[in-house]
């Protein structure tokens, strides 16, 4: 049966005929781009990539049969406030769909770092302690990571500890919450699943007016050994006394798993 | 059309290339759009899974098997059914259309709500995942596994008591269910081949679920962004509070029941163990972006009573586990 030919009835084959398909077919497209160019894990843990790729196949496969599906498709008529609403949630539907299309891929920003509170989740588990331990066992603190050095501070804030120990982490400048103007802490989100998980973790480093030098989400390398915090406001016990601060470029793998 | 649809496959990769410098949003519109993005892509392939799964039910096994092999005494019944998710591990977005399927091909409204509570929960992935997360520490793979099987019976239980099952599901699929069930599939589409009725399958099923899916990532994410995490953290330690802000953690977030073991171990330190369970429990059934799913099947009156219930039994779990575990 053809669709009726008032708008109403047009939207409402729409809706029930081609929505799922396109809107399946763009997160085909970006997933298949996104894996094809490398950045998927810019939005899900690797342990993923396999599943989703293959799934984005065969739904590719099936979005095809879709659009090459001749049969004629019946759809009900709706009343006027329906078919409103369904326009709404057409219009809604399209901006995201081209959203995901067209806008470039791009990691989560100190925004949503400051909003989730650097360290307060994200780490704190056995294995991470007991793999931060064998590294310092090596005595070669510069392999060391931020994940390893945050929990290493979780553990411990004795700044004998780290008196003889020379830190170098990598990470996006993002502000202390409690003194932004002297401490900025270098950042990395942990994923566990996808991206609406990340959780921010960060090595405080303290430098009075790092904003003149650095802008938030900056990518540094910070070299130094930690030291009690000269400013006493700050979230931590202890920060980083900066030697070196090299700007970098974003890591292929942003986050951390 | 197919040929049009892989041309702006090829073109759309060019396009963002070209758009990489310079290009730039609002941090928090770009970290709303990212996180957004981020569920879809996470959800989709087991979206595209559960619609599959529920074609295998609709389409090729023959109608109503599953139904005829399982115990007919309903409380036995629906206990069975509760296990299903062992068989079919699709995560909680594909449990949706996996449900439909099922409602479609003869399980009544309570047998298909207990099965859409149970199954994130009582599958092989979860249990493997909340094991390596957590052991056996604290009762919580103990108290989740528990806790799912009994809120799942008792809202199945609940819903089968009602005198007009049809009326919890929202028009439009209640007539499919009614369609699938009086001409049952073969006879209506005899002359269709399996594949056919496949595609047929996935283009109505994904027309309700992909902007349903869409749309509650759009919500979580919103309120991923606006809402300050401070707010629920700060509540961690109080036996009572640490469950309340757990739950509502769970339902914003909104992370699928597989995987959400791993992203709540890093709130261990912070959280009473029955704000983990209440998480654990709580968040595998319901959030934000499920509700968007299910609202496909269920009217809002519906979501709000399940809601209420899972809430209610999960809020008591988890001061339970706080209190006397």
């Amino acid at each position: 049966m053809l669709p009726d030919r008032k708008l109403s009835g047009a939207l409402r084959y729409w809706a029930e005929r081609w929505q799922g398909v396109l809107l399946s077919l763009v997160v085909v497209v970006a997933t298949l781009w996104l894996a094809f160019s490398g950045q998927l894990g810019l939005y899900i843990h690797p342990r993923y990539f396999v599943f989703t790729i293959a799934m984005a196949v065969i739904g590719l496969v099936l979005v095809g049969a879709g659009f090459a599906r001749r049969r004629g498709f019946e759809v009900e008529r709706t009343g006027r406030v329906a078919t409103t609403l369904t326009g709404v949630g057409v219009a809604l539907l399209v901006i995201m769909g081209v959203a995901m299309v067209i806008i470039p891929p791009t990691t989560l920003t100190s925004a949503t770092a400051t909003q989730r509170e650097v360290n307060s989740g994200g780490l704190g588990t056995d294995d991470d302690a007991e793999q931060a331990a064998a590294l310092i066992g090596t005595g070669d603190f510069e392999q060391l990571s931020v994940r390893e050095w945050v929990s290493l501070l979780a553990q411990s804030s004795d700044p004998a500890f780290y008196a003889d120990k020379t830190a170098q982490v990598i990470g996006f400048v993002t502000p202390d919450a409690k003194d932004p103007e002297n401490v900025f802490y270098v950042a990395r989100f942990v994923v566990t699943c996808c991206a609406v998980d990340a959780q921010p973790i960060g090595v405080p480093v303290y430098l009075p007016g790092w904003q003149a030098e650095y802008e938030i989400d900056d990518w540094v390398q910070v070299t130094g050994r930690f030291d009690p915090s000269v400013s006493a406001a700050a979230t931590d016990p202890l920060a980083i006394t900066p030697v070196e601060i090299l700007p970098v470029d974003q890591p292929n793998d942003p986050y951390v798993y | 059309m197919v040929l049009a649809v892989f041309a702006v496959r090829a073109l759309s990769p060019a396009f963002v290339d070209d758009q990489l410098s310079g290009f730039e949003l609002p941090d928090r519109v770009q970290d709303t759009l990212t996180l957004a993005i981020s569920v879809i892509i996470e959800s989709v392939p087991f979206v595209f899974l559960g619609i599959l799964l529920s074609a295998v039910v609709q389409v090729w096994l023959p109608h109503g098997v599953l139904a005829r092999h399982l115990p007919r005494n309903p409380i036995l019944r629906r206990a069975s059914i509760s296990l299903l998710g062992m068989f079919f591990p699709v995560c909680e977005c594909g449990n949706v259309p996996l449900a439909r399927g099922f409602m479609v091909g003869g399980f009544t409204v309570s047998e298909s709500v207990t099965f859409l509570l149970a199954a994130p929960i009582l599958n092989p992935i979860t249990i493997i995942t909340t094991h390596q997360a957590f052991g056996w520490d604290g009762h919580i793979l103990v108290a989740r596994l528990v806790g799912g099987f009994v809120i799942a019976n008792v809202v199945g239980w609940l819903f089968s008591k009602h005198p007009d099952p049809q009326s919890l599901l929202t028009t439009r699929f209640a007539a499919a269910c009614a369609v699938g069930s009086t001409t049952g599939h073969d006879h209506a589409h005899a002359r269709e081949s399996r594949f056919s009725q496949t595609t047929e399958i996935f283009i109505r099923e994904t027309s309700v679920i992909m902007p349903a899916l869409f749309i509650g990532s759009a919500v979580a994410a919103l309120t991923q962004v606006f809402v300050p995490r401070s707010v629920l953290l700060a509540l961690g330690s109080n036996p009572v509070w640490s469950v309340l802000a757990m739950m509502a953690l769970a339902f914003i977030v909104a992370v699928c029941s597989n995987v959400d073991a791993f992203f709540v171990l890093s709130f261990g330190s912070t959280f009473l163990p029955g704000g983990i369970v209440a998480f654990l429990v709580f968040g595998a059934l319901i959030d934000v972006k499920m509700l968007a799913l299910m609202r496909t099947t269920f009217t809002s009156r519906t979501l709000v009573q399940i809601t209420v219930v899972v809430g209610l039994m999960s809020a008591a779990l988890g001061l339970l586990v706080n209190y006397v575990a």
